[in-house]
């Protein structure tokens, strides 16, 4: 049953990443057409990491998401490209059954909406127990016991007794522990978080954040956290990966990005934050409207939008420029907007 | 989850977007044409069975009682040498007449009452819906035999027209709350939106509010149940007269031919199959257009 | 639950009341002569009469009128008929055969709709799915009393399997091919409404967590959408009690089975109104107790409800 993670003592270079995308297609096919939700996204976490995959809605972040876990309706989705790697095995090659053991046991995700993610009919200490029932083969009352140290272990009070409760009954933050609960039940090597805090109050976003900072360092696992809070991904993220019409736009260290970023819509991302260092300066707001899946622009997909455009960006898509170690923009003129943030 | 859901969602908002939108789908729909041409075609019999047979229906010749079908007599005649291809053809009437007028009713009364329920609450609302309640306590083809056969033996001299009325009142007095219920939450969903209150502090009166605002929210759903609605009373109308407390002779309809020819089902097959092919295919072009209107104004169902 | 429970049972109370009171008010209250065409074709035997004003106090005031009706109801007393047999004494000896049939038509509606409607909701689009469509769709545009003709005519007269008419025994044997036509409406309703369920639950997000907990397919749909599939379904059975209690009225008839629904039949065809409208005073009470009992259980399956 258990699943072969790469063992602490191996020697670095027999290491392949803990997960590792390459050139990820996904397609939605529609009545209306064909729409390219994912567009050769590649990237890599590994144990104690934390990536930041950020984007408006419709980027192909939660779609690159539901691939990575393998929760893609398909059809309409289909995944027509790319490989994804898992302690170096071929997730999309393997067989149905293989790849069910490796959800909750190797990848686990959280959704935004906890209250529609959980079954309602059964009480939430049963659904966690359901984890080590079904992958563990343990008894009812060994679950029972394991879900409820759970539920302590992400704070919910009196977890005992509430374990009997159902999803309803709690609060939304409660909720959402809840289901991080169920997702680390396993100790899985990747958690994804696909914009955890969304549906939150601040408070309580700061609050499952922080739960989820904690368990990462305890558990050492490699976490995804799918956003477009800016503010959140400074707090946690080590790198962050930007995304834009299906694409990854920039792929930086976060504090590189934030400081210096190497593409127009990270740049514009960042200065339609409000900063307190800048009172009184105007806010930034990047001008048109996310593209059309279904009909990309021509050459770079965020042309129509950019201030540096010239005539190679509506004719050519630009290729992942290598800006430096670790470091890539899709951006032609990556060197211009670099230069142009350097007095910041 | 948001992203290929925001891809195929095309319906738009605005009520009139949602009906361009349901006509662009009933159009693409090969059943809809289908059940739509049958149901031209009931109706026209309906209207003018004279452009389908010269003969009259009530013209009986006792020396041909009982023939089988033959080119003279496309469908036989029955027990009284009446052509049963004529009675046929007749019949269409009766039921059409029956579930359209009772479709009608029921949906207009139905869809009154629970906008004015929403709309007016308190007592009003308390008033129209326990009463729906008390309504949907019967189980409507039973409730109309409870109705019917208490008026069949007061009314036993009655003539066709007061029976058909009889059995269209019922109809309706038996199935308005489910409209009531359904145009009620619609309302309801909507009555204390802002666009509602700006009408009413503009100064639009109770009746503006009530058809301008409201009911294209409540019509969707209201024509969804309707459109389905025809096909049951086609059905409960049909069942009603084949226990013999819906229409009786002389009304001429296919649930009456059923009932009586089912003495001669050994000897005169025929007498029962052509009445039922009639009955049985408008039911189903009902349902098929129910569903196909069911199917384009509920997206989420599809 | 006790709570959900004891307000579900108080609201059954005032439908209880109205219907009783509208079918009471149309039986005995209407303008003119109650009697009038009560007993068929001739007029009502002056015995029978006075034995109605005596139980039903018809020369008392509305009100007394129904409490005594009432009363008498409680008692499970619904009158006589007009050559003065107790009308509960019909209703005992039909009772049992009807028992029998209304099990075996729930049986085959909730069999054969159920399994149909989630195989063809879980194959959507396949083979299997356009034949439940276009079956569902033939079921419901052929009213039930067309197909209990048909049944007799096809499998009784003409092959001979079944006989036409039901023995006086009326043993389970006999009844399977009765049962089966009283359901063929709600089957397909079931079939219909099974479909769209499992076919919406199975886009539903807690699907897609318990496909990412990792759980295999038998299980995701085994317990996670069927159970959640399951009280829609449940409160259908409840609503379907009313078509399936016609269809035995049609059916019963035209197979003459002597149940409940035969006792209907057979008095319509008489416009005999004295045990035609207590009978179906008795299906409706039947109905709306048996809504009851799937609201409370309605309760039981869906913990929102329970603790609302």
């Amino acid at each position: 049953m258990a699943l072969n993670l790469p063992d602490e003592n191996e020697r670095p270079e027999d290491r392949s990443p803990l997960l590792e995308v390459e050139d990820l297609h996904v397609e939605f096919r529609t009545r209306a057409g064909t729409a390219e939700a994912v567009n050769g996204v590649s990237f890599t976490v590994d144990r104690g990491e934390t990536l930041a995959v950020m984007g408006e809605s419709g980027s192909g972040k939660s779609v690159t998401a539901q691939a990575v876990m393998g929760i893609l309706d398909m059809p309409p989705g289909a995944i027509t490209g790319g490989s994804i790697r898992f302690c170096g095995r071929d997730l999309l090659g393997m067989s149905a059954e293989e790849r069910r053991r490796v959800r909750g046991e190797g990848v686990s995700i959280i959704f935004q909406d906890a209250l529609s993610a959980l079954n309602p009919l059964f009480p939430v200490g049963w659904q966690i127990a359901e984890m080590f029932r079904v992958h563990r083969g343990a008894s009812r009352s060994e679950a029972n016991k394991r879900a409820v140290e759970l539920m302590d272990r992400v704070h919910i009070p009196d977890a005992r007794r509430r374990a009997g409760d159902y999803p309803h009954q709690f609060s939304g933050g409660m909720r959402q522990r809840i289901m991080i609960a169920m997702a680390i039940a396993l100790d899985p090597g990747v958690l994804i978080a696909d914009e955890p805090t969304t549906a939150l109050d601040v408070t309580v976003q700061a609050q499952i954040m922080e739960l989820l900072a904690e368990l990462q360092e305890e558990l050492g696992m490699a976490l995804i956290l799918i956003t477009h809070d800016l503010g959140v991904v400074a707090d946690v993220a080590d790198r962050v990966a930007v995304m834009y019409g299906g694409r990854v736009v920039e792929y930086a260290d976060v504090f590189d990005a934030y400081r210096r970023p190497a593409h127009p819509y990270t740049k514009g991302l960042l200065e339609s934050i409000p900063r307190l260092d800048q009172v009184g300066s105007d806010l930034q707001a990047i001008g048109g409207t996310p593209p059309s899946l279904m009909d990309m622009p021509l050459g770079c997909a965020f042309h129509p939008r950019c201030h540096y455009r010239r005539e190679t960006c509506v004719t050519t898509p630009p290729p992942m420029y290598t800006v430096g170690p670790e470091r890539a923009s899709a951006c032609h003129f990556y060197q211009e907007v670099l230069d142009d943030h350097g007095d910041r | 989850m948001s992203e290929p859901a925001s891809l195929t969602s095309s319906a738009g908002e605005a009520p009139r977007g949602l009906w361009d939108d349901a006509w662009d789908e009933l159009k693409r729909r090969p059943i809809f044409w289908i059940s739509a041409g049958l149901i031209l075609v009931f109706i026209l019999m309906a209207a003018f069975p004279q452009l389908f047979t010269r003969v009259d229906p009530r013209w009986a010749d006792l020396s041909l009682s009982m023939e089988p079908p033959s080119s003279e007599h496309w469908f036989g005649t029955d027990r009284q040498g009446r052509d049963v291809y004529a009675r046929t053809v007749y019949g269409a009437r009766a039921s059409i007449v029956v579930g359209l007028t009772a479709t009608v009713l029921t949906t207009v009364l139905g869809g009154l009452l629970g906008m004015i329920a929403a709309y007016r609450g308190g007592w009003v609302d308390i008033l129209i819906s326990r009463g729906g309640e008390i309504l949907l306590g019967l189980p409507f083809v039973l409730g109309a035999i409870i109705i019917l056969s208490t008026f069949a033996g007061a009314q036993s001299d009655a003539g066709p027209a007061t029976i058909m009325m009889l059995v269209i009142a019922t109809l309706t007095a038996l199935s308005w709350p489910m409209v009531a219920r359904i145009a009620r939450s619609a309302v309801y969903a909507v009555k204390s939106a802002d666009y509602v209150n700006a009408a009413r502090v503009l100064g639009a009166g109770p009746m503006r509010i009530l058809f301008r605002h409201l009911l294209p929210n409540a019509l969707a759903p209201i024509v969804v149940y309707g459109s389905l609605l025809i096909a049951t009373f086609v059905s409960a109308e049909a069942t009603l007269s084949f226990l013999g407390v819906g229409l009786r002779p002389p009304v001429i309809s296919w649930g009456v031919a059923i009932s009586e020819s089912g003495d001669f089902i050994r000897q005169a097959f025929y007498l029962t199959l052509f009445p039922t092919i009639f009955l049985c295919a408008t039911v189903l072009a009902f349902v098929l257009l129910g569903d196909a209107v069911r199917d384009a104004l509920d997206p989420k169902l599809r | 639950m006790g709570r959900y429970a004891l307000r579900r049972l108080l609201q059954a109370v005032p439908v209880v009341v109205g219907t009783t009171l509208l079918i009471y008010w149309m039986m005995w209250a209407l303008p003119g002569d109650p009697f009038a065409g009560r007993c068929g074709e001739r007029a009502c035997p002056q015995d029978y009469i006075e034995a109605m004003n005596a139980q039903f106090m018809l020369d008392q005031p509305l009100l007394v009128q129904y409490s005594a009706y009432m009363a008498n109801l409680v008692q499970f007393d619904f009158g006589v008929t007009y050559n003065m047999v107790p009308v509960s004494t019909l209703i005992a000896q039909a009772l049992p055969v009807t028992l029998r049939l209304a099990l075996i038509a729930l049986a085959v509606e909730a069999v054969v709709g159920i399994v149909a409607g989630v195989i063809a909701g879980l194959r959507r689009n396949g083979y299997f799915d356009t034949l439940v469509f276009v079956s569902t769709l033939v079921a419901l545009s052929v009213p039930i009393f067309v197909i209990a003709r048909f049944a007799q005519w096809g499998l009784g007269v003409n092959l001979g399997w079944i006989s036409p008419t039901v023995s006086n025994e009326a043993t389970w044997a006999e009844l399977l091919v009765p049962g089966a036509v009283i359901a063929t409406t709600t089957t397909a309703v079931l079939a219909r409404l099974a479909r769209t369920t499992i076919a919406e639950n199975l886009r539903a997000d807690y699907v897609r967590t318990a496909i990412a907990k990792g759980l295999p397919r038998s299980r995701v749909i085994g317990v996670h959408v069927l159970r959640n599939s399951l009280i829609p379904l449940i409160t259908l059975l409840g609503l379907d009690l009313g078509s399936l209690m016609v269809g035995a009225v049609v059916t019963e008839g035209i197979f003459n089975i002597n149940g409940l629904g035969g006792l209907v039949y057979n008095h319509i065809l008489r416009l005999d109104s004295t045990v035609v409208v207590p009978v179906a005073t008795l299906f409706v009470l039947i109905y709306i107790f048996a809504n009851l009992v799937v609201d409370l259980f309605y309760g039981v399956l869906d913990p929102r409800i329970r603790y609302e």
